[in-house]
């Protein structure tokens, strides 16, 4: 049952290694996911490729547009302590301070940990509400992925497996707002049993436009596009109403963290308070 | 003794633990660190159905994976134990499945190689069949259920306090005990009140840090075991009884253990590791994962059924109790807290009329045994919660009702023993002022609503016990102390060399406290059930005025002085003409004890009561279900504390650990599978989880039989946690859980309607 | 299994070593009798296991030990190398915060960690940065002093140097 353990030190290199018809040979960042795989026996690779030794993936960086490229391969708590993120997008900042643990965050990877599709994950409904998007390399190419459109369920994404994460992009808030509220059902530094991200741009108490992104409780991370809709529409007055249909559009899932019934009462709740802490803190 | 007034040196001071710094520095010497030459790890392979007949295991494959040294089964078990049952109650746990499997996770066969994880590699290769069997879960159902999962029981008889247990076919009650104290019917039909509750707890984990271990190591005709065990005497008698050999041809040594909490006691895997040795002649090594921890031992589950008669006073005037204990598949102690607790199950009121019925139960879950308190978190929790439902429909405030019914000092226990040196309404009084009881309290706002809650329990001391241990003084004057009492993080080390110093008068970082090594330490009945200070305690005390009595008569023949103190290398150098010679103070301890006859009673019960009690101060969302814990408030009564600052850890540690039993812990079961055995999906406390006020009470007592005043403490901040929780959460916002643990979700339902 | 040579410097000393591809820093640091990192849960949760890799606090349990080739490896044992307790370990004797030790290493070179990012931590911020590590005594309260105290301590050397 062993494996082959391959450093590659460019990218290419790297994508010339992967094959998009065996998926036991596995790109291996901070492995911080993969490795519980491999101790529970879910997942025996036969070539890891260890990708952190490969330059140009890692560091954060501004556009003139104040769009953020993040390299894949930034550590999550490199990407936490970013002044750059600090300033730009502090939601992210601050959500990346109670992911997981700092010893987690030190070697995981923000291309692995977005790749990883597990519905459990802070990352991927915030990213989603932020309006980000991954940049995608194979040996045919290059393509753009918004992170909404990149899981599509329960531990799937849209990425083949000779497809690597090479960086993440995040567009200049300008005026847009955003929290995210997450949930714990069983223990503080649990996964999360709800997550919800809030992006609104608005002046005062008017709602521009609004994105709202559930996840955790869901097998992936789901847009509330009928809420969305209420509150662009009604604005702050619509919330019940906006509430009311996340509650009744949101699949929810029965897991261990709770149940169904519970967590769908969670989401109204934590949705109304994300909306009124964004409009209450900026007004 | 009668030493209230004595001032003492050594003993009352807070140093810290003596083992400090090989703690910090990473030196500590766990059994994990052990690695012996030559020696073959094994790894087990487990049932997966819940009760079956084994009809066969196909080890072939595993046998001839490349780097494996021997597959071994129960059948192979028998060519080195023919008998090999093992149990501190009943002789009812085999040390590898044989016929029969009574549990998803049971150890059935083992695969031993160089490389652990070849070992690990090899246990899938392992096929087993099994013809299941109908299994029961369920303690209720456990009563009158047709799937009974032992067809015969032996009893032990190993402890005095469980000689009465009896052999018995077609039941899966292991033990009843029941106490009949007065005419509780008659005071039931006068009553002008009567209330009647039930209350359930979840089954749980113990999760030491430092997962199980142990490692067997032939040796000539002998065998070392070296296993982070809480109770070595009790792992070298029933490996000997096991082999059929002399107690001496056994030696098991024990360092310091990453956390014990009654997970490591009696035999655990050192039975195995034993017959292993013998069977492969090389040294083996078998450490569980985490994961194999929650198939190994747990605490109770349990339902309590629990009745009061009370009159126009508010005076509880009777109580009737019945308790079912879920032992899941094999007694383990089972039945010992059955029996210890249940007497104790009316509560620390003072109650003339009383009937209770315990019943210790088998199921097809894993086994439960003592998890830091035998039981009595489960009581208190039921009778705590049943007090504070009565005040409320009586009109009364709780800590007034429970002044009204206190048990106090010189009146009699249920059981008939008067009460002695057990400061309950001290614990309470503490913790209502600490609480500021009677001082308006803030409720919170809009959603957020809060609420606090006060609750006390008390315990008895295991008896009757034995501990013996040596003082022994070197001819330089340096001194060693040889016991068995395990550290496992309590700081017994510390407290024993305490006692010594100060009765010879010496600095207790001077003192050498020698590991549990059977070869070299005498006999300890267990570290467990808060024993320890107490026996041990009064153990080494005496070894060590034995030995400063042969020192002083050394100087008084020589005519010296009254006294050696201060002059021991001169005694010893004027005694034997050169640094020469040894004087060994040897110290037994056994309190005195009346045990229980036909109806449950005795004037002597316990050589101690163990008194605690918890107030809290909650928040609940009320919105979400979400609830935090803003203060926390511990009280106990451990008579005169050897060192306060370590007994204060041992508070606070007590009381978190019993506030992740009371919100969070639960051991999830799918058709008797265990579904979240991992610290991933089994959430103990982290420090986020932690009330941000936490204030632990000495409150001024003395024990007048313990050493120095002392007795023991490790569990008796366990005891109010959950009733004062459940307590707050209905103050602060109406609804009461009668079931553990309280999550955010069943506090959410309670307060929204039921799920679905 | 192949194994394969690794260089890597540990608490300071260079050492060589040869390591499966399945070997994690913690079975490796088990064979050189550095028993300091050690596995419980398994899975990242609780920090026993915490080893300083480049600086950097990682979990020793899932890291593969192929991986420490060319890089600087601190263990709990290497801090107090000159003979004297760092201002953490004394904090944790002097606050008592610890019963059984057996998360110990993981606390303090996590809170070594916290002090040289943030020299003055609220509490808070060392609850957050601690919520990776598991205490079953619940020594938490104590550790939380232990934290305030360690910072008192670095600073006062640091008054004493300057």
């Amino acid at each position: 049952m062993s494996f082959e353990l391959i450093s590659p030190n460019t990218l290419r290199d790297a994508l010339d290694l992967l094959d998009v018809d065996d998926p036991s040979i596995r790109p291996f960042s901070g492995g911080t996911a993969l490795r519980l795989m491999m101790k529970s026996g879910v997942f025996s690779p036969s070539k890891l490729v260890v990708l952190r030794g490969i330059p140009d993936l890692s560091g954060i960086e501004i556009s003139d547009d104040g769009s953020l490229t993040i390299g894949a391969l930034s550590t999550l708590a490199e990407v936490e302590t970013s002044a750059l993120v600090a300033r730009q997008v502090p939601v992210l900042a601050g959500a990346l301070k109670h992911l997981s643990n700092r010893r987690v965050r030190n070697v995981a990877r923000i291309g692995g940990a977005i790749a990883h599709g597990d519905p459990h994950m802070d990352l991927p409904p915030l990213l989603s509400a932020l309006n980000a998007e991954v940049i995608v390399e194979s040996r045919n190419g290059r393509r753009h992925i918004a992170v909404e459109d990149l899981v599509i369920g329960y531990y799937e994404t849209l990425l083949e497996p000779d497809e690597l994460i090479v960086a993440l992009r995040i567009p200049a808030q300008d005026d847009w707002h955003s929290a995210y509220r997450k949930v714990t059902a069983r223990s503080a530094d649990d996964w999360p049993a709800l997550g919800v991200a809030t992006s609104i741009s608005h002046e005062g108490k008017e709602i521009r436009d609004i994105r709202l992104v559930v996840g955790a409780a869901t097998e992936r991370p789901t847009r509330l596009d009928i809420s969305e809709g209420v509150l662009r529409s009604e604005g702050v007055a619509g919330l019940p109403r906006a509430v009311e249909a996340a509650m009744e559009s949101v699949e929810v899932m029965d897991d261990s963290h709770g149940s169904a019934t519970w967590k769908k009462a969670l989401l109204g709740v934590e949705l109304r308070r994300s909306v009124e802490e964004i409009l209450g803190r900026n007004a | 003794m009668g030493d209230k007034t004595m001032t003492t040196t050594e003993v009352g001071r807070s140093l810290p633990r003596l083992e400090a710094r090989q703690k910090v520095t990473g030196r500590a010497n766990y059994t994990h660190n052990l690695k012996l030459p030559g020696m073959v790890h094994a790894k087990v392979f487990r049932s997966t159905v819940p009760h079956g007949k084994i009809l066969s295991i196909d080890t072939a494959e595993a046998a001839s994976y490349p780097g494996v040294a021997a597959v071994v089964t129960g059948k192979d078990i028998l060519d080195v134990v023919p008998e090999p049952y093992y149990g501190p109650a009943f002789h009812d746990q085999p040390i590898l499945a044989l016929n029969k499997v009574r549990y998803v996770g049971e150890p059935v066969a083992v695969v031993l190689a160089d490389d652990p994880r070849i070992a690990a590699e090899a246990v899938e290769l392992i096929d087993a069949v099994y013809e299941e069997l109908p299994a029961v879960y369920d303690e209720t159902e456990a009563m009158t259920s047709d799937a009974v999962v032992h067809d015969e029981l032996k009893p032990a008889g190993t402890f005095p306090d469980l000689k009465h247990l009896n052999g018995r076919k077609d039941t899966n009650i292991a033990l009843d005990f029941h106490l009949k104290q007065g005419h509780a019917d008659a005071a039931f039909a006068s009553a002008a009140h009567v209330f009647a509750h039930s209350f359930q707890t979840q089954q749980t984990m113990h999760t030491p840090m430092e997962p199980i271990i142990s490692l067997a190591e032939p040796s000539g005709d002998r065998l070392i075991i070296h296993t982070a065990s809480q109770s070595p005497s009790f792992v070298r008698s029933e490996v000997a009884r096991l082999l059929g050999w002399s107690e001496n041809r056994v030696q098991v040594k024990v360092g310091h253990l990453g956390g014990g909490f009654g997970a490591k006691l009696y035999i655990k895997l050192e039975a195995l590791v034993a017959a292993l040795a013998l069977l492969c002649r090389r040294p083996v090594r078998l450490s569980l994962s985490m994961e194999e921890q929650f198939y190994t031992i747990s605490k109770h589950a349990s339902t309590f059924h629990i009745k009061s008669a009370v009159d126009k006073d508010g005076r509880i005037t009777a109580r009737k109790c019945e308790v079912l204990w879920n032992g899941g598949a094999y007694a383990d102690i089972g039945p010992r807290v059955t029996q210890k607790s249940g007497f104790t199950a009316t509560g620390p009121y003072d109650i003339a009329a009383a009937d209770i019925d315990s019943y210790a139960l088998y199921t097809n879950r894993p086994p439960a045994g003592a998890l830091r308190g035998f039981g009595i978190p489960q009581l208190v929790w039921a009778y705590e919660s049943h007090t504070d439902l009565i005040a409320r429909e009586l009109g009364m405030d709780p800590v007034e009702f429970r002044r009204r019914n206190i048990l106090k000092d010189g009146r009699p226990h249920v059981t008939g023993t008067v009460m002695k040196d057990a400061a309950i309404d001290a614990v309470l009084e503490t913790l209502a002022e600490r609480m500021r009881w009677s001082e308006p309290f803030d409720r919170g706002e809009g959603t957020v609503k809060r609420g606090r809650g006060v609750a006390i329990g008390f315990k008895a001391c295991v008896s009757p016990t034995t501990s013996v241990a040596t003082v022994t003084v070197a001819a330089d004057g340096s001194v060693t102390l040889h016991h068995a009492t395990v550290d496992m993080g309590q700081g017994s080390d510390t407290a024993m060399a305490q006692i010594v110093a100060e009765v010879l008068g010496v600095r207790t970082e001077e003192i050498r406290v020698v590991d549990p090594d059977t070869d070299v330490t005498p006999y300890d009945m267990a570290t467990l059930g808060s024993r320890s200070t107490f026996h041990m305690g009064n153990a080494v005390r005496k070894a060590a005025e034995h030995a400063r009595t042969q020192l002083d008569d050394m100087a008084k023949s020589l005519g010296m002085a009254e006294t050696a103190a201060g002059r021991v290398k001169e005694v010893f150098r004027r005694t034997y003409g050169m640094q020469a010679g040894t004087v060994v103070g040897v110290g037994t301890y056994i309190p005195e004890y009346v045990s229980p006859n036909e109806d449950g009673l005795s004037d002597n019960v316990t050589p101690f009561w163990m008194i605690g009690g918890t107030g809290v101060e909650v928040e609940v969302d009320t919105e979400t279900g979400r609830t935090k814990l803003l203060k926390m408030v511990n009280a106990a009564d451990l008579g005169t504390a050897l060192n306060p600052r370590i007994v204060e850890t041992q508070l606070s540690g007590a009381a978190i650990m019993q506030l992740g039993f009371t919100v969070s812990e639960e051991m999830i079961l799918d058709g008797g599978q265990v579904t979240n055995a991992s610290l991933a999906d089994y959430k103990i406390p982290g420090i986020k989880d932690i009330p941000p006020v936490i204030e632990n009470c000495i409150v001024d007592a003395h024990t007048e039989t313990g050493p120095f005043g002392a007795k023991g403490v490790g569990e008796s901040a366990t005891f109010g946690v959950s009733p004062a929780v459940a307590e707050a959460i209905q103050d602060a916002c109406g609804v009461r859980l009668t079931r553990l643990p309280m999550t955010a979700e069943a506090i959410f339902h309670a307060l929204h309607g039921d799920k679905k | 299994m192949t194994k394969k040579p690794i260089k890597f410097v540990l608490n300071g000393r260079e050492v060589q070593a040869f390591v499966s591809p399945d070997d994690s820093v913690v079975d490796l640091l088990r064979e050189l009798d550095h028993f300091g990192a050690r596995e419980s849960c398994g899975q990242g949760l609780c920090g026993c296991c915490t080893v300083l890799i480049d600086g950097v606090s990682v979990t020793g349990c899932l890291e593969l030990a192929l991986l420490l080739d060319g890089k600087r490896i601190n263990t709990v044992e290497g801090l107090d190398a000159d003979g004297q307790l760092s201002a953490v370990q004394q904090a944790f004797i002097d606050t008592g915060a610890f019963q059984c030790g057996f998360c110990t290493p993981g606390f303090i070179l996590m809170i070594e960690q916290l002090l040289d990012e943030n020299p003055d931590p609220t509490d808070d911020e060392a609850r957050d940065y601690l919520s990776g590590n598991l205490c079953r005594c619940a020594a938490y309260p104590e550790i939380l002093s232990a934290v305030r105290n360690a910072a008192m301590k670095r600073k006062t050397a640091q008054g004493a140097d300057a």
